[in-house]
């Protein structure tokens, strides 16, 4: 497969001390960047997967530094440890006792039924313990590396299935499974292990094994971090369907299992009908006359790839590099978020120069290869949670096309603005609204004015064991719903209040609902009392756009730097003013 | 081969390559434990394309030593 496994390839082909030097190399590179503190629980010796996986999650500009707890104190680790960014945890099997997998089956079932036991409450403790930590991995239990060669289960198999029942049954929200079986099946059982260092040190896993791990899991890491990807964007002639529209006309090309070679690209659709569904932006940028494609919608019913799924479609004859910009402007997300899918090498080779943030993926000559390839990196899409904006998020980019339709009729922006009937649902401390304003926090990249990232359970203890408010707002217009949009978190310390965060996300940008959320946080913070109000600009690479927000509603600098302002705000000169085309409440 | 295992020494033990010379050992070279030294075989090993035995394994505690095994294990 030429193609196919395109990055893991990369990785895997690194020896272990090319790994070393480049992550040192990353690691002063990213040195400025906030540090991603991980540290890996095990009851195994890991030694060598620290700096794999730094590697892995710095390549994609994560300034991640792994550490380990000391060997075989899970538990107790697990409560030093509860406070990093995140926990990985090795708990392997067959060293819950020294050689439990060959001691197990001679095991009485009293004994085996006591260390099943005895095991669960360490899972309850670890649980406990790390209850608060933003992120846990933990491994699925497996007997693979012994017992691959048995066509019956034993005693071994027994402890490790009870295990992952009760794993699973009670598994907090914070913690991920991983299917060890899936990481073995990707190099097999025998290229993961090393036996000479397991019965020598407790070493099990080597380097290859490492490697294969820290590509599988990078992605859960990834996505509590912001740099998931948002948009795939297809090409038409030859990677939506065989041949070319505008030469062998729309009966001529090869779209479906009842074309010749028409398979391979029925299931690509699925695929991206799928993903459109979960929230992904799926996309058109084609060379090609737009009514031709248009007319394949239209006339193929055998065509799968549903149009209502297609959320922007660039058909023209420009360069792909201008259009995929364009794609990027137009949906109001980072030109990182893309990912981008074509069948010419030309194309491919002028996106990696020209852009190479955007992730390409080149259609493979054995066309058999194509949809694997394809699944190969839908991990890139990955979402630690999905929340009901991710399911209603196709539906809500197409209303905001009616939209920009209905702009065009007026004369003035606030014309506009008034026949949108714009209202604003504000919350306080909802813990329903948890969950979409952690995610918030996460993806929001360009209105965030310090870009701190927060997962669920970091909000729920801010609000509820510190004097935090969290203020989450809903949008709605005449023409739907945007859902909850938008965050401020606030710090309170008797009459002062400090700004935490301040997002929102980009669809609802240009409307001023951000001068009318801060105003009413502004005048809610008034009447309890609060005299001074301090905030911050932290600059990133991504959000220039709020650099003087602040100032627009009087804030006062008091000290800047060269990525960074801090500001004060003296309630007493302030007087509620509300917009009087937006309607703002409190819910 | 000189040259290689010395910078495999330094990317392992994190130290820059000119520091490691002919009696560079786990004496004198703090990083060198033995998770350190696991991981050393695991690059030597790589880098070479050849696979210690247990009792090698305990004998590489010094540069001589490596290059001593090294040496034999690829002319053998």
């Amino acid at each position: 497969m030429q193609n196919s496994t395109q990055n893991s390839n990369k990785l895997q082909e690194l020896k272990y001390t090319e790994i070393l030097t480049a992550n040192k190399l990353l690691g002063e590179k990213l040195a400025q960047q906030a540090q991603q503190e991980i540290v890996v629980l095990s009851n195994i010796i890991t030694s060598q997967f620290n700096h794999i996986v730094e590697y892995v999650l710095r390549k994609q500009r994560l300034n991640a530094k792994v550490d380990s707890g000391d060997y075989d104190n899970i538990v107790q680790d697990s409560e030093k440890y509860a406070n990093k960014n995140a926990v990985i945890i090795f708990w392997e099997l067959a060293n819950l006792v020294d050689g439990l997998q060959y001691k197990a089956e001679s095991m009485s079932a009293e004994h085996i039924s006591a260390l099943i036991n005895k095991t669960k409450q360490e899972i309850d403790f670890v649980f406990q313990n790390l209850a608060s930590t933003p992120i846990v991995i933990l491994n699925q239990f497996s007997t693979l590396v012994f017992n691959q060669y048995f066509l019956k289960n034993n005693q071994f198999d027994t402890i490790a299935i009870e295990l992952n029942k009760y794993v699973s049954e009670n598994l907090p929200k914070n913690f991920i499974i991983v299917p060890m079986d899936k990481v073995f099946a990707q190099i097999s059982v025998n290229k993961s292990i090393d036996l000479r260092y397991y019965y020598s040190s407790k070493a099990l896993y080597n380097i290859d094994f490492y490697k294969q791990y820290a590509a599988f899991i990078a992605p859960i890491i990834f996505s509590v971090h912001g740099k998931t990807k948002k948009a795939l964007i297809f090409d038409c002639d030859n990677t939506l369907w065989k041949g070319i529209v505008g030469e062998d006309g729309i009966a001529g090309i090869s779209l479906s299992t009842q074309n010749k070679n028409g398979t391979v690209f029925e299931e690509v659709h699925y695929l991206a009908n799928q993903l459109s569904k979960e929230g992904i932006i799926v996309g058109l940028c084609s060379k090609n006359n737009d009514n031709d494609v248009l007319e394949v919608f239209e006339k193929r019913k055998d065509f799968a790839l549903q149009e209502a799924n297609i959320l922007i479609k660039k058909i023209n004859w420009q360069d792909k590099v201008s259009n995929l910009q364009a794609i990027a402007e137009e949906l109001n997300i980072g030109i990182d978020s893309l990912v981008f899918v074509d069948d010419s090498s030309f194309e491919i080779n002028h996106v990696n120069q020209s852009l190479p943030e955007v992730k390409t993926i080149q259609v493979p000559s054995a066309l058999h290869n194509y949809p694997t390839l394809l699944r190969e990196n839908l991990s890139l899409f990955y979402k630690h949670n999905q929340t009901n904006e991710d399911k209603k998020r196709v539906e809500m980019y197409k209303q905001e096309a009616v939209r920009k339709d209905e702009q065009q009729k007026y004369s003035t922006i606030e014309d506009y603005l008034y026949a949108l009937e714009l209202e604003i649902s504000v919350s306080m401390n909802d813990f329903n609204s948890l969950e979409r304003a952690a995610q918030l926090t996460q993806k929001t990249n360009q209105f965030n004015l310090t870009t701190k990232r927060y997962t669920q359970t970091d909000l729920h203890n801010l609000i509820d064991n510190q004097n935090y408010q969290l203020y989450t707002f809903g949008v709605k217009d005449k023409f739907g719903d945007y859902g909850l949009t938008g965050m401020a978190l606030i710090n309170i310390s008797d009459e002062n209040a400090e700004i935490d965060t301040f997002l929102m996300s980009c669809r609802v940008l240009g409307r001023n609902i951000e001068t009318a959320f801060l105003s009413f946080i502004i005048n809610d913070l008034q009447q309890i009392n609060i005299k001074h109000i301090f905030a911050n600009y932290f600059k990133t690479l991504k959000n220039s756009q709020v650099l003087s927000f602040y100032e627009k509603l009087n804030f006062e600098v008091i000290k800047e730097e060269a990525d960074s302002k801090e500001y004060k705000f003296k309630t007493i000169d302030f007087s509620y003013c509300p917009i009087d085309y937006i309607k703002i409440q409190l819910l | 081969m000189e040259e290689k295992i010395k910078q495999v020494m330094a990317s392992v033990f994190e130290i820059p390559v000119e520091s490691i010379h002919e009696m560079s050992s786990a004496d004198n070279i703090e990083n060198w434990d033995s998770l350190h030294h696991m991981n050393l075989v695991v690059a030597l090993e790589e880098e070479f394309k050849v696979s210690f035995d247990d009792e090698q394994i305990s004998n590489l505690l010094n540069y001589q030593l490596i290059k001593l095994t090294l040496t034999e294990l690829i002319t053998a």
